[in-house]
Order: structure tokens, then C-alpha cells, then sequence
């Protein structure tokens, strides 16, 4: 069993405008085990993806204080490739697009990088686990064979981010908002690769807006965000709950001062 | 010492009789001889070459008619794996593979002035001029190796023809003055990739110049991997000229570790022609390299394309300089560029400077330039998935340069390319 600790996490970013430190995340406490599913939900503004990028090491955020630790063993001095070594995987909200490199060639890199260099991984084998997994997710294999993320539509490159999921088989996997711009027949695709990776080995924070992804890839337990804090824990009933009162009404009854971004 | 005029040209006739040049050939290389002696050095915007040696000592300028090295001909036909492959030396000249297709002469240049006499006569150096400069005229008085590829008019050829050079640096004063002319006539479509790679590390210079004529309607892909050492000193100067309706292509990767003084150059001269100039290149360790990258429309309609992609490792310096020029006249036409470096290192020196020359008023003209770092965002996302920094840094900068990349004829000839790229960044 593997652990993923986040202890007092505190983040700043640089703010573009006036080049000032700003604080983001104010003291995050989280603890996940593999076996488990956590989704993370909140409002606009609330610190989520920073959470997420600040895991995988994203020089644009700076930890001030706290730690993230996997296995008890401290990761923040870790650089990002090595961080996906030990175990880390992030679904990206914007994943980037490189042309000139094929999704296969990509592919093969990143799980490469993970084996013993005489322990690379065999042509056929990788073709077979491809095939394998384009199935699971309905896609077909040219996508393999076009440059990565290159001339994606939206919906293409979150299958694409379940793909790499599935080949490079991380400890821990954290999906941020891979739910945003689906519709629902993509959504269960996807829902059903993540489903496929549940198991004693593996872990998943699910970053969402809404409750309904949660209908596909049911949690083990849910955590709220608002104002760079986890406010609340609990399960899946959470998430129903926030369906349907929102989370002004849960701010409300925690007491919390906070303004929501989108609130008026 | 001096530059002795009457001494120099006596060499050259002497040498060039003896390999059985005709008459009329030589008379142009003693003119030429004449004309270096008074021409001067053309200069580049931007960049500055002093001490270079692009040409040889005084007492040096000769017709270098060495015997290749067993060590050459090894290398030329290690790389015989293509449709047409030559190598060729002003005593030595042949073809070593003689599969050409149908509709296409492909000959040395020796043998095309004792063959096709009327064929040099009428293309040879009609797109570069010999009395342009000290460099051109170097160039036609001390040619000693070239070859000519003459398609016919309606021809197709689907395969790209491949002309793989290997320079002799295994000793001194072996110069490579090396001259690739294309004629394609009307309605012709052909892909031609010229090798560039020497063997020896004795420092030597190169001259090199491709000349193209694109008949009306045809279409001519001319691609370049140069992949010469640091011991060689390169001027290059590539022309196309358009007719009505032609297509030129250019996709350059200049990939050698030596100094370079280089021209590229499209003359889009009849309406509607279409001109793409595609440019990559990677300098290292204490190399120069300046380019002109200059497409000048002067049809009507006509399109001048440029793209340029640079990586600039180490303590090495790379210009370009993106010249699109509208004569009065070309109404309707567009000229678009884009010129581009990655700088990858605090002590590389790297500019990007697009020069528009309009003098039409119903245009399209656009340019872009920049000077950057490596794009974080896709380092960031490779990293995100485990791929170690050094591969993943490789990754973006192939991506960088995929535009010329995957303008390549084949999918072989991009692996190629990659793998020599590969080999520049190792140390990166």
C-alpha cells in the first residue's frame, strides 16, 4: 500500500500583473491511500488546480510551508520528471501540444523512462498494451500515429490524457477536471478507463466542478475547497449534497467568510 | 605574396586541359580568374565573417584535381543505399549507381560539358552570377565537382534523388567547390536531396552552389542535410528561379558543426509562382552561422514563403536573416516569414531579423521573429510524465523544428535528419 500525504500546505504564485507573491492555498491537509478514490470539488477560484500542479512539482508554484509527502518520504525536492517516476501521474486541464513528436513515440518515452535500461520495453508488447487500451477507450489507432496533442479537439485530448494513464500505470493519479468539456458519451469512456485502473495499487484525486462525474467513478471520499482550504470531508453523499445546495449553502453552515468567486 | 593573375590562370588551364575540359569551359574559368582578382567579398547584414578562410591563400588558388582518399569512397558508398547516388572529384568523376529513372539525367558536371555541352552552356551559372562577387567568381574559376539533373518536360519522379557529397579533408588545400544544377522543364515534378558530410579533420573550405531553374509549371523539392564537420569552412549559395506557375520547395537542415556563410534564395519571376523556403539548422561548441534566407517576388501573384528554425547550443552564434522583397510590378502577391531561434545557452549568440523590401502597394507582407528559451509548458507536460529532462528538452526542440522536419520527402529521410539532430544535442 502506498500513502500520499499533503501536511499544512501552503502556495504561492507570482502574480502576473503586479509581480507580487500571492498566497493560494492557505494550509491543505490530505491524506490518500492507494485502493482509494478521493474527488476534491469546490468553487471557482478556490485553489484546486494549484493543488494539483503543486503536487506535481510545477515551477510556477512556490511552497511556502507545509509538505507533500509520498510514503512518508518528503517529495518537494523533487524534481517533476522525477516525481512521475515515483509514482505520480497528472491529467492535465491544457495538456500541451507538440508537433513533430508522434502520441506513440511519446507514449513509449514515458514508459521507457520508468524500466531499467536494459529492461526496455519490447515493440510487440507495447503495441499489444496500445491496442488493449485504444479499445477500452474508443479510439482509433491513427490517433497513435498523429503528433502529440497536435489539432486535438477538446474532447480527444482528455481521452488522450486516460490513454497515457492507463499505458504508464502510476501509484497515484490525479485528474484535474478531466470531466470539463465532455459530453456524456465521452465522460463514461473516460469514467470506464479510470474504473479499469481501480485496484489495490492504484489511487485517484478527482479534481471536479461538478457532481456528475462522480456518477461514473464513484469516490470512496469526497473533499471540499473553498478559500485554499479543504473545509470538509465525507462521501460520495457530499457530493449529492453540494449537487443540490451548492456551496454557498455548505459555507453557510460551516460558518466560513469567504467570497466565492462567481458569487454575486 | 600576391595574387598572381597570369601564374593562376595558367594552373587552371593546365589542370582543367588535362581532365579534358572543353575549350569553352575553360575560357569561362579563366574570365572567372580574372574577375576574383578584382571583385570584392559580398557582405551580410548582421553578421561579420573576418577571418574566415572561405578562400584559399594566394599562392593556393588552384584547381585542386587530388585523387580522392580511400577513406572518401568508403564513406560516399556506405551511403549508396538510395536511387542515385554520386560522388564526385574533378579527376574521378562517375556515378556510382546509375538507376535513374526514366525522363531524368542525372550526369556529372564534367560529363554533362563534354556530352551536353549545350546544356552547361545555357544553365550553368545563369542563376548565380559569376561576377556577383569574389566568392562566385572563386567559384566558377576552381569548380572541381558538380553534377547535373535535367528532367523532362511532364516528368513525374515520385522518388526523391539523392546526391550524397563527401568532402576529402584528409590533407590540406582540398577545397570542395562543388556546383548541383537542376533544370526542370515545363511541368515537371521532382524531389532532389543532396548529402552533405566530409571525412578528415584537416581544415578545408567548402564552396557550394545549387542553381535551380523551374520551368513553367513545374514543381522542383530540393532538400539539404549537411552534416560536415568542424574543420570545414562553408560558403553556400542556393538560387532558384521561377517561371510562370513554377514551385519551388526548399527544406535545408544544416546540421554540420563548421563556420557558414549562406544564401538561400527564390526569384519568383513568373506570375503565379510559388516559392517555400523551408530552413532548419543547429549550432554548437564555437561554430558561426549566418544565413540569407531571401525570396524575392517579382510576378505577379507569386508567393514567397520563409520559415527559419534555429537552436543555438554552447558558445556559438547563429543569424538569420529573413530578406522578403515585393518588386514594383508583382501586384496581387504574398511574401510571409517567420524566423525563429531557441537560444539554449547563456553564452550563444542568436538574431532573427526579418528585412521586408516592399515596393508594391496591393500585397500581402507579414513577418514574425523571435528569440527564445525552450517552451515550458511542453517541458512541463513531458516531465509530467516521467520523461527525463534531457530527452524531454529534445522533444521540444524537434517539435521546434518540425515545420522543415516534416516537410522532408520521406519518412526516411526525416529520420535521417532527426538522428543527426540528435547527435548535435547530445551534449545539451
Amino acid at each position: 500500500m502506498s500513502k500520499l500525504e499533503i501536511k499544512d500546505l501552503h502556495v504561492t504564485v507570482t502574480d502576473e500583473e503586479d509581480k507580487q507573491q500571492q498566497e493560494i492555498l492557505h494550509g491543505v491537509n490530505l491524506v490518500m491511500n492507494t485502493g482509494e478514490i478521493h474527488a476534491i470539488m469546490g468553487p471557482n477560484g478556490t485553489g484546486k488546480s494549484t493543488l494539483s500542479q503543486t503536487i506535481m512539482g510545477n515551477p510556477s508554484y512556490h511552497v511556502t510551508s507545509g509538505d507533500i509527502l509520498l510514503n512518508g518520504k518528503s517529495i518537494l525536492g523533487l524534481p517533476v520528471d522525477e516525481r512521475a517516476r515515483a509514482g505520480l501521474f497528472l491529467a492535465m486541464q491544457y495538456p500541451a501540444a507538440i508537433q513533430g513528436v508522434t502520441n506513440a513515440e511519446f507514449l513509449r518515452a514515458a514508459m521507457n523512462a520508468r524500466r531499467p535500461k536494459d529492461d526496455q520495453l519490447s515493440v510487440m508488447d507495447f503495441i499489444k498494451e496500445l491496442e488493449k487500451n485504444l479499445n477500452l477507450l474508443d479510439m482509433s489507432d491513427e490517433m497513435t500515429e498523429r503528433y502529440l496533442n497536435e489539432g486535438f479537439s477538446g474532447g480527444e485530448k482528455k481521452r488522450n490524457e486516460i490513454l497515457q494513464l492507463l499505458m504508464i500505470k502510476p501509484t497515484f493519479a490525479i485528474l484535474d477536471e478531466i470531466d470539463s468539456g465532455l459530453d456524456i458519451d465521452a465522460l463514461k469512456v473516460v469514467a470506464r478507463g479510470v474504473n479499469s485502473m481501480r485496484g489495490d495499487n492504484f489511487g485517484s484525486l478527482i479534481i471536479t466542478h461538478y457532481q456528475r462525474l462522480l456518477n461514473y467513478i464513484v469516490p470512496d471520499v469526497v473533499h471540499v475547497m473553498m478559500g485554499g482550504k479543504v473545509v470538509a470531508t465525507g462521501g460520495p453523499d457530499l457530493a449529492k449534497r453540494l449537487e443540490k445546495e451548492g456551496y454557498a449553502g455548505l459555507r453557510d453552515e460551516l460558518g466560513l467568510k469567504i467570497e466565492l468567486t462567481d458569487e454575486n | 605574396m600576391t595574387f598572381n593573375l597570369k601564374q593562376t590562370q595558367q594552373q587552371i588551364k593546365n589542370a582543367a586541359s588535362q581532365v579534358g575540359e572543353p575549350a569553352d569551359f575553360i575560357a569561362r574559368r579563366l574570365k572567372a580568374v580574372e574577375l576574383y582578382s578584382r571583385l570584392p567579398m559580398p557582405t551580410m547584414q548582421e553578421f561579420s565573417y573576418d577571418g574566415w578562410s572561405l578562400l584559399p591563400s594566394d599562392d593556393q588558388f588552384k584547381l585542386a584535381t587530388l585523387e580522392p582518399s580511400a577513406a572518401a569512397i568508403n564513406a560516399a558508398q556506405q551511403n549508396d543505399k538510395t536511387d542515385v547516388s554520386l560522388h564526385s572529384f574533378a579527376s574521378d568523376q562517375q556515378i556510382i549507381d546509375e538507376q535513374v529513372p526514366a525522363g531524368v539525367r542525372c550526369e556529372s558536371l564534367h560529363q554533362a560539358m563534354v556530352e551536353h555541352p549545350e546544356v552547361v552552356a545555357k544553365y550553368f551559372m545563369s542563376v548565380i552570377s559569376a561576377n556577383q562577387d569574389r566568392l562566385t567568381a572563386y567559384h566558377q574559376a576552381a569548380l572541381n565537382s558538380g553534377c547535373v539533373i535535367e528532367v523532362g518536360a511532364g516528368i513525374t519522379v515520385e522518388q526523391p534523388l539523392e546526391i550524397h557529397q563527401v568532402q576529402d579533408a584528409t590533407n590540406p588545400h582540398q577545397p570542395l567547390v562543388n556546383h548541383l544544377l537542376v533544370v526542370a522543364h515545363p511541368h515537371s515534378v521532382v524531389h532532389v536531396v543532396q548529402h552533405l558530410s566530409s571525412v578528415g579533420t584537416v581544415a578545408n573550405l567548402a564552396n557550394l552552389m545549387v542553381e535551380v531553374v523551374a520551368e513553367p509549371g513545374s514543381e522542383v523539392h530540393f532538400a539539404v542535410l549537411d552534416e560536415t564537420d568542424a574543420n570545414i569552412t562553408t560558403y553556400l549559395n542556393r538560387r532558384a528561379h521561377l517561371a510562370e506557375d513554377a514551385n519551388v520547395e526548399w527544406a535545408v537542415g544544416m546540421m554540420n558543426a563548421g563556420n557558414v556563410l549562406g544564401d538561400i534564395d527564390a526569384e519568383l519571376i513568373g506570375e503565379g509562382s510559388k516559392a517555400d523556403s523551408k530552413l532548419i539548422a543547429v549550432t554548437g561548441g564555437h561554430q558561426h552561422v549566418g544565413l540569407n534566407n531571401r525570396v524575392t517576388n517579382r510576378g505577379p501573384h507569386s508567393t514567397g514563403l520563409i520559415n527559419q528554425r534555429g537552436v543555438v547550443l554552447d558558445s556559438s552564434e547563429l543569424i538569420f536573416n529573413g530578406i522578403g522583397q515585393i518588386v514594383h510590378g508583382a501586384h496581387g502577391s504574398n511574401a510571409e516569414q517567420q524566423n525563429r531561434l531557441l537560444m539554449m545557452s547563456p553564452a550563444a549568440r542568436g538574431d532573427a531579423n526579418p528585412i521586408l523590401l516592399i515596393d508594391e502597394n496591393d500585397v500581402n507582407a507579414g513577418h514574425a521573429a523571435s528569440v527564445g528559451q525552450v517552451d515550458a509548458q511542453q517541458l512541463y507536460y513531458l516531465l509530467s510524465r516521467g520523461v527525463p529532462e534531457h530527452q524531454a528538452k529534445r522533444m521540444v526542440i524537434r517539435g521546434f523544428l518540425s515545420a522543415v522536419l516534416t516537410a522532408l520527402p520521406n519518412r526516411q529521410l526525416e529520420e535521417q535528419m532527426i538522428t543527426l539532430l540528435e547527435r548535435k544535442l547530445l551534449n545539451e
